[in-house]
Order: structure tokens, then C-alpha cells, then sequence
């Protein structure tokens, strides 16, 4: 049996997209300009960002991938506040005018995409893995569930950039470390099998790290999956407090069985 | 200094001067050393200011107290440093980088010790001699 969705498919109304188009090679300021696009029901901004690429302006530039919320590629400032471009529903922002701009606080490599270089390399900075003091794990480390919950929540990072974006403190303070790296900082601190906790101090510690957020919490307000990074730098505020007066020593799970020995098991 | 340090500093000379700051703010009513409580008294002829917790002769009779003295040594010691400090930080923020935060540095911790001397010898003053 064929399923029709009723109205799907129809243009349901037209609106404008006032997109902010800015090419650093032509050394022109950046300006808007505007499209009209039929929307369709379940049409997201994407999709409408796609077909101005397709069928208005060739010339648009903007990133995207998965169109499906995983991959974070399409984070993008839509009607002034930083959404996945791929998950916002042109419809249910029930405005016939919507503004779409690059994100915030990164230079613009062209039109709606922005320079993620400033992300990636804060993010490597606070060395966003299990730090541990064999060279080679010959097992598995034991973790109980309760020990994951701790930081089950920062795990959920795609790494889209909207936090930095939408950061009071990203915008005036360059080298401040920003809210997605202090979260996964504080997502492996928080890890049981982890000991990098030394290892991470220094930045972590220093006058662009942790103490310079105000908590103006936009960070956790725009994240599309919900991570809550302000959460974070305040748990992370409270673990230095803790070890302010001492040298805090991280001790990791241990080890579990060999692996030769679970082979043999099985 | 580890930032941490600096920052608990922060936060506890914040809650000290919230503390302090009240005392300072109630010796103008609860703690006021006059019997009516009145800033200004005048006198009942003319309009000549005779006493009230304002007076200058109020005012400088709290400070030969030793133990208001050192309240207010210790409040404006908790100004000075939350003060500054909060300069450092909105400066080092506005202009980051390693040379300007070293200029930035220097120059809160000298105009906080300049502020802090200067304020101390206020206090000084009216403990030892009764005026400045």
C-alpha cells in the first residue's frame, strides 16, 4: 500500500533567505543578499541553503555532509542563533524572512563557511584521550556504569563549533581555550580510566583556561545535542578548587584480565 | 601563582568584602555611635550642622577604634586585591597575549600597592593622631 503524506511535497508557502555572502579573495565586504525559496513541508534550512546552490546562485558556498545531525558539518547562525542548519525546520521557525549567517568567532574561509581550525586545534590541546602511563594496554581497563554516568553527557560532542560561536569570552579573549575543549577536557578527566589529569593542569590552569568563562551559559543554550559544556567548565572549576593546595595525583582503573587469557576462556 | 589560587582568592576576598562592606554600611544606622541614628543633626535655631553619624567628629571617632581600624585595613586590603585582580583579568582578556599580559600585570600590582599604601596611611593616620 502506497503511504501519502498529506501536503507533503507541495510548495507550502515562499521565504526569503538573507544570507551573508563574503569572499576573503575578493577582498570585498562582506554583504547580504536575498532569495526566494519554495518551501516545502519537512524542508530544512539546509535544504533550502541547497536549492539557492542548485537552482539561484552557484557561487554559494556552504559545508554540510551527513544532513542528519551527526556529523556537525552545517552548523550555521540561522535568524541570530547558532543551530545545525540540517536540523532546523524552515517551518517551524514560522518566519518569512529567514537570516542565515556563517559562525561567530571564526574567520570565514567563504560565504557560510567558517575556519574550524581555531576548534580543532584548542580541542588537540587538552590532549582529548586516555592519557595512561603503560605504552600498551595488555587488557581491558574496567569501568562500571556508575563511573561512566560521570561523563556520559560530554561524550556527546560532534564537534560542530556553534559553542565557540555563540561565547561571550571566544569573542573578545583570542586565546581563550573555549567551551568544547574544556568540556572534553573534563570529559576524560572525569573518565576513571584516564590519569592525564597532570598533563592537562597547565592549560587548563593558566589565564586563558577554565577561570575566564562567565557562565553566560549560550554554549549549552545553542549545542544541538545537548552536551551542556558550561556544566562542564564548572565541574572542571570544582576539581581544581578541590586540588588547589595539593598536587592532585589521578589514579586510573586498572587493568583487567589479558586478553590472552580471555581468548582462552572463549 | 596557579590561576586556581588566584581565583579562590578572588572569590573569598569577594565574600569578605560583602561581610566587611556590611558592617561598614551598618555603622551608618544599626551600629551608628550616635543615640538618634541620624546622618545629619542640625540645630533647632538655625541650620548649623551639629552632630549625626556623619559628622566629622562622628566619623573620626570610629576610626581611633582599633578594632574598626583593623576591619577597615582588612577591607580595603580584600578592595585592593579583588579590584585589581578583576582589572588584570578583563584587561588580559581584551588585549591577550604574553607581553601585554606581563604590562597588564605590573602595572595592576603597582596601582594596587600605590591605592594600598595610600589607604593604609589614611587609616594609619586617624587611628594614631585622630585626623589626616
Amino acid at each position: 500500500m502506497e503511504l501519502v503524506l498529506k501536503g507533503f511535497g507541495e510548495v507550502v508557502k515562499t521565504v526569503t533567505f538573507r544570507v551573508r555572502r563574503y569572499d576573503p579573495e575578493k577582498k570585498e565586504m562582506p554583504k547580504y543578499m536575498e532569495y526566494k525559496v519554495p518551501v516545502q513541508r519537512g524542508m530544512t534550512v539546509l535544504d533550502g541553503v541547497l536549492y539557492i546552490k542548485e537552482h539561484l546562485d552557484p557561487s554559494l558556498a556552504a559545508r554540510y555532509s551527513c544532513r542528519m545531525g551527526i556529523c556537525g558539518s552545517c552548523a550555521m547562525i540561522i535568524n541570530g542563533k547558532e543551530r545545525l542548519a540540517c536540523q532546523t525546520q524552515i517551518l517551524e521557525l514560522n518566519k518569512d524572512l529567514i537570516k542565515v549567517d556563517p559562525l561567530g568567532n571564526y574567520d570565514t574561509v567563504k560565504d557560510l563557511v567558517p575556519d574550524l581550525n581555531k576548534l580543532f586545534k584548542n580541542h588537540e590541546s587538552v590532549k582529548p584521550y586516555i592519557v595512561r602511563e603503560e605504552a600498551e594496554p595488555y587488557g581491558e581497563y574496567i569501568q562500571l556504569p556508575e563511573e561512566r554516568e560521570k561523563y556520559a553527557l560530554f561524550t556527546e560532542c560532534i564537534m560542530c563549533g556553534a559553542c565557540l560561536s555563540a561565547c561571550p569570552t571566544m569573542a573578545t579573549d583570542d586565546l581563550y581555550l573555549g567551551p568544547q575543549a574544556l568540556a572534553q577536557a573534563y570529559r576524560y578527566i572525569a573518565d576513571s580510566r584516564d590519569a592525564g589529569f597532570n598533563e592537562r593542569l597547565n592549560l587548563l590552569d593558566s589565564k586563558h583556561g577554565v577561570w575566564r568563562c562567565h557562565f553566560a551559559g549560550a554554549c549549552s543554550e545553542v549545542c544541538p545535542k545537548g552536551v551542556d559544556p558550561a556544566l562542564a567548565i564548572q565541574l572542571l572549576r570544582g576539581v581544581l578548587s578541590k586540588n588547589v593546595f595539593i598536587k592532585y595525583k589521578q589514579n586510573p582503573a586498572k587493568l583487567g584480565p589479558e586478553r590472552a587469557s580471555i581468548k582462552e576462556v572463549l | 601563582m596557579r590561576e586556581s589560587k588566584i581565583m579562590l582568592l578572588q572569590y573569598l576576598t569577594g565574600l569578605f568584602i560583602l561581610v566587611l562592606g556590611t558592617f561598614h554600611m551598618l555603622l551608618l544606622s544599626v551600629l551608628a555611635p550616635t543615640s538618634n541614628k541620624v546622618l545629619y543633626q542640625y540645630a533647632s535655631t538655625n541650620h548649623t550642622l551639629i552632630g549625626g553619624t556623619l559628622y566629622y567628629s562622628t566619623v573620626t571617632a570610629i576610626y581611633h577604634t582599633l578594632l574598626w581600624g583593623s576591619i577597615f585595613e582588612l577591607l580595603l586590603t580584600f578592595l585592593v586585591f579583588h579590584i585589581f585582580n578583576g582589572f588584570r583579568i578583563i584587561l588580559s582578556e581584551q588585549f591577550p597575549g604574553a607581553k601585554a599580559e606581563k604590562v597588564i600585570t605590573y602595572s595592576m600590582l603597582i596601582l594596587g600597592l600605590v591605592i594600598f599604601i595610600w589607604g593604609s596611611r589614611t587609616i594609619v593616620l586617624m587611628l594614631l593622631q585622630g585626623g589626616i
